[in-house]
């Protein structure tokens, strides 16, 4: 077991010491300070650092307002940091590249677009012929269980197939790192389920590095190799927990694992530990 | 066989209009005023209007104007618009020029217009040209702005360059927006050109109508109402069928066959 309770004066430093070979993302020393009137200065992100190796999912786990969308804005290089770098594959992220492939909360589909058109546009914009980006999105389709509604807009669906669509369209163009901000937050209860299944069952196949923002504590002890805790004012990582549980993962069986009850409660006993507000369960 | 609810949707416009000229055949007959023709009357010189070749050239040259005039003021605001949306320094650069020359009637522009560049076709396609672009600059300037980040941001993590972002992206986002401000600039183009053709006579179906007025022919007058009103429910119900046809994609919303803009 790896949960330590952390003292709330001593912040646990992530380790950056491992093997670099297998490290895909480094952030090193990310500050990130948003002006919000000409007197004050929010600090979203105080001082991160973090890798993440290549094939791990990992969750960035927090209360809202704790900077957790920012860092993934900021690996997705749609966002540059106030200070510090972050770097793929040992380059320096300078802007959004095919290489790292977001999934919002809000879908962001193309609404002029039916489902295959918004899944194939990304194979298309990267070069691959018609016929080719068509049927592999025909697969993808059918993967995120959305076979009979490639002619539908996304106005015709509801959200749930909306964000599977998303997750098809950004898979398409074959990122190397899956950056997903809070995917499932707009779902009900029930439908927010079936995804998280059925992103596991996707991703169990060809294990690509997700970097998944979520305030769940179930969903990311559920999901994840590794669960970031992050606290808020300024954003900075409380604690990295390393999730050890067998895969693949049912929910019926996890839901029953002793082991996994006790990442949970140990996880929402830190929050409530610290002076700010821990995460929804 | 049609429901009894969708009958009537159908017939409802017709029904109003027949009600219009009802109306106004009852208050024409009971104030008997010699300017103020019968609806039938007016009806019947609309013949004699479009059976002239010089009445038909004039109208001709005033939907030429019009076109052209609409066209190139759409040409110029969607993209300028667009711009503006996505470019605070663009739209800063705007704003107060288009926020100087928004109040203006843009008749009132022409008698300068005219001095410099005469009482020709020019003058009145710049005219319309001016009462078209203002609400199309708006419609996509706004429209350009609501576009939601998430959405650029997925089309920069595709590979889009920012050119590419604002016409694959922008533009069709912003569509159902534009298109609104587009048809606010028909109805302003129909406007501009008969106001147009009464500051400055020379041709066209203003011309026609401020003539027929002057030498009292108050029929011809009336039939020429209901010959531009009859134009501008063509022009815009073609319009609203390319536009319902292009952002097929969006929101359903209510809307009235015609427009009362």
């Amino acid at each position: 077991m790896t949960v330590v309770p952390a003292r709330s004066s001593e912040w646990v430093r992530p380790v950056t010491s491992r093997e670099p070979a297998s490290a895909i993302i480094e952030i090193d020393r990310v500050s990130q300070v948003f002006q919000t009137s000409a007197r004050k200065d929010h600090v979203a992100l105080s001082d991160i650092s973090l890798t993440i190796e290549e094939g791990a999912f990992v969750s960035i786990l927090g209360p809202s307002g704790c900077g957790k969308s920012t860092l993934l804005y900021i690996v997705g290089g749609f966002v540059s940091p106030t200070s510090g770098t972050a770097k793929i594959k040992g380059h320096a992220i300078t802007g959004p590249g095919p290489d790292r492939g977001p999934v919002f909360q809000e879908f962001a589909l193309f609404p002029w677009k039916t489902v295959l058109g918004n899944v194939v546009y990304g194979p298309r914009q990267q070069g691959v012929r018609a016929a080719e980006a068509e049927a592999q999105s025909r697969t993808l389709i059918e993967m995120v269980g959305l076979k009979g509604f490639e002619n539908f807009y996304p106005k015709e669906l509801s959200g749930g197939m909306k964000q599977r669509v998303a997750l098809a369209r950004t898979l398409a163009y074959h990122p190397e790192v899956l950056l997903m901000d809070e995917p499932f937050g707009a779902l009900d209860a029930h439908t927010r389920t079936r995804l998280q299944n059925d992103l596991l069952n996707i991703w169990e196949r060809d294990r690509k590095t997700v970097l998944f923002v979520t305030h769940s504590v179930d969903e990311a002890v559920f999901l994840s190799d590794k669960v970031v805790m992050m606290s808020k004012s300024p954003g900075r990582i409380r604690q990295v927990i390393d999730i050890d549980l067998p895969r693949p993962r049912r929910r019926n069986e996890l839901l029953l694992d002793s082991r996994y009850q006790k990442y949970v409660v140990d996880i929402e006993r830190m929050f409530d530990d610290g002076d700010e507000g821990g995460p929804a369960s | 066989m049609m429901s009894p609810a969708a009958l009537i949707r159908r017939a409802a416009p017709v029904l109003a209009c027949l009600g219009l000229l009802a109306v106004w055949q009852v208050a024409s007959l009971v104030l008997k005023n010699d300017s103020f023709p019968t609806a039938i009357d007016a009806i019947r010189a609309i013949p004699d209007i479009l059976g002239d070749k010089e009445s038909l050239i004039n109208i001709l040259a005033s939907l030429r104007r019009m076109a052209i005039g609409f066209g190139v003021a759409v040409l110029v605001s969607i993209p300028l618009g667009l711009l503006m949306g996505r470019s605070r320094g663009v739209a800063a650069f705007f704003n107060p020029l288009l926020m100087v020359i928004y109040p203006v009637p843009k008749a009132a522009l022409m008698p300068i217009i005219m001095l410099w560049l005469g009482v020709g076709d020019v003058t009145k396609t710049l005219v319309i040209f001016l009462g078209v672009s203002l609400p199309v600059i708006y419609h996509s300037f706004e429209g350009a702005k609501a576009v939601e980040e998430k959405m650029l941001w997925s089309g920069a993590a595709m590979g889009l360059s920012p050119a590419q972002r604002l016409v694959r992206i922008v533009l069709p986002a912003a569509l159902p927006e534009i298109l609104t401000g587009c048809r606010t600039g028909l109805v302003l183009a129909l406007i501009t050109m008969i106001t147009s053709e009464m500051i400055a006579r020379q041709s066209g179906a203003g011309n026609i109508l401020f003539n027929a007025l002057d030498m009292g022919q108050y029929d011809t007058v009336f039939a020429m109402i209901i010959i531009v009103g009859a134009m501008g429910i063509c022009l815009d119900a073609i319009f609203e069928r390319v536009r319902a046809r292009l952002v097929r994609w969006s929101e359903p919303q209510f809307d009235m066959p015609l427009s009362f803009s």
